[in-house]
């Protein structure tokens, strides 16, 4: 099966520092991976860097097979537009519109860009609320929400327009400790319907439990990769045990 | 103070308030949208149009406002050669130096209003596939009005005051009556009248943009 994500040799710098250094790796339609490192590894920068919200200075990105990225330059905006368009992305702070309802949050994006009639967009954010468990909070604004709540909002919001991916750009490291189950139960359904996710995550238990592929991540590279079971039962590297000892 | 006296004035007073409610609606009504484009063009990536932005905010908030007022209604028909076709109506004049000076103000308001949201916004709104104009209309905009609102309200308030500069300028108006009934009748009470008809016009601004707070509490 032909790669859903192509990562070739992706590199950022700023001045003389670099925070990717030749990151090469593809995932497979319906593939979990998950990716976990210490604070400052890239992990989040290499994440949104495949939706153009960093700039990269070197490498190439596909997506689909279509150009996002080629040898550090980023597509014109129009084609970025169309093949982000595919992409979802769940945010650490969970960015909802705090001036719109939960509803109002679901189908901004799809009422703006009017490819469906409005009643096809409130029939499905009536059907993703539901799925989310929060039927019956579409007409509140977020700041009546709990965070576990908000960012069960921000994943239906991303689901809105039918990504064929979803990025997670650690989707429980805001959250009070007892509101990262129901965020996770979300993500974990969405694995079960074979939806394509790259997580970043400090949470090991869920990366071991829901990941395909777990990358470790650790000073601008990918320095360790295989499956939940190589990477947390039997590391290679020295610096995987000694970060996955302190988490 | 008798009734009798009060009733005789209010006439003519309520008619100089007139103008006074006149000009603080074309100056509310231009001066804001003036605002909003001169923070936008503020904050655009060409660079001599930022700088004549920021240029023009400086020189409108660092000078007061009555000498404005006056280099429009007197100032501007001396300038050699062109100065004959600068001649306005005093109160037209003195419309568009008060549109000028508040659109800045209110420039100056709506910047803090953007710089007060979180670049997440920015970010969310652009992965969910808007382009930039639709995400300042639909999500910046919007969020930037309800940071103004309180600010926005004060800056209205100020501007029913500043109307009475207007007597500078020899437009007659709301204070321009009470004066001249002061001067005529020998008596204080005109200008309590003229207090009196000013706080009704903050109390109903006040009670407006209370309400518009309310209304945008998104809660």
């Amino acid at each position: 099966m032909s790669s859903i994500i192509e990562v070739k040799q992706l590199q950022k710098s700023f001045g003389s520092l670099d925070v990717l250094k030749q990151i090469t790796f593809e995932v497979k339609p319906g593939e979990v991976v998950a990716v976990i490192g210490p604070s400052g590894s890239g992990k989040s920068t290499m994440l949104r860097s495949l939706v153009h919200l960093e700039e990269i200075t070197g490498g190439s990105i596909f997506i689909h097979g279509k150009t996002l990225a080629e040898n550090g330059k980023y597509a014109g905006s129009a084609a970025i537009r169309d093949i982000t368009a595919t992409m979802g992305m769940v945010f650490q702070h969970f960015n909802l519109f705090p001036h719109l309802t939960v509803r109002g949050n679901l189908e901004l994006a799809p009422r703006t860009l009017k490819r469906e009639s409005s009643q096809v967009i409130a029939a499905r954010s009536t059907e993703l609320l539901t799925k989310v468990g929060l039927a019956d909070k579409a007409d509140v604004y977020p700041s009546m929400l709990s965070g576990g709540q908000k960012q069960r909002v921000a994943i239906a919001r991303a689901l809105m327009l039918n990504p064929d991916i979803l990025l997670f750009d650690e989707p429980t490291s805001a959250l009070d400790p007892e509101l990262t189950g129901e965020v996770l139960r979300v993500i974990r359904q969405l694995a079960e319907e074979n939806m394509t996710m790259i997580i970043v995550t400090h949470e090991m238990n869920f990366a071991r439990d829901v990941a395909d592929r777990v990358f470790f991540m650790d000073n601008g590279e990918i320095a360790e990769s295989g499956t939940p079971e190589q990477i947390f039962g039997n590391p290679q590297l020295e610096r995987t045990r000694t970060f996955l000892n302190q988490e | 103070m008798s009734i009798d006296y009060i009733i005789q004035i209010a006439g003519p007073m309520l008619e100089g308030a007139r103008t006074t409610v006149l000009l603080f609606l074309i100056v509310i009504v231009l001066s804001i949208p003036l605002g909003m484009l001169v923070t936008l063009v503020a904050k655009s990536r060409i660079k001599p149009l930022a700088w004549l932005a920021h240029t023009y905010i400086y020189v409108m908030r660092g000078t007061p406002l009555l000498l404005q007022l006056l280099f429009f209604c007197f100032g501007l028909p001396q300038i050699p050669v062109i100065g004959e076709y600068l001649v306005m109506d005093r109160f037209a004049a003195a419309a568009l130096g008060f549109i000028l000076n508040y659109g800045a103000y209110f420039a100056e308001i709506f910047r803090g209003g953007l710089l007060s949201i979180d670049k997440g916004q920015h970010e969310a709104a652009k992965v969910l596939g808007l382009s930039k104009w639709q995400t300042l209309r639909k999500v910046i905009l919007a969020q930037m009005f309800r940071v103004a609102l309180p600010a926005v309200a004060n800056e209205s308030i100020t501007l029913v005051k500043d109307t009475a500069l207007l007597y500078a300028v020899a437009v007659p108006e709301l204070l321009n009556y009470a004066k001249t009934a002061v001067n005529r009748d020998f008596t204080v009470t005109p200008f309590v009248v003229a207090g009196i008809i000013y706080l009704l016009m903050t109390l109903v601004l006040t009670l407006f943009f209370k309400l518009l707070e309310k209304r945008f509490k998104f809660e």
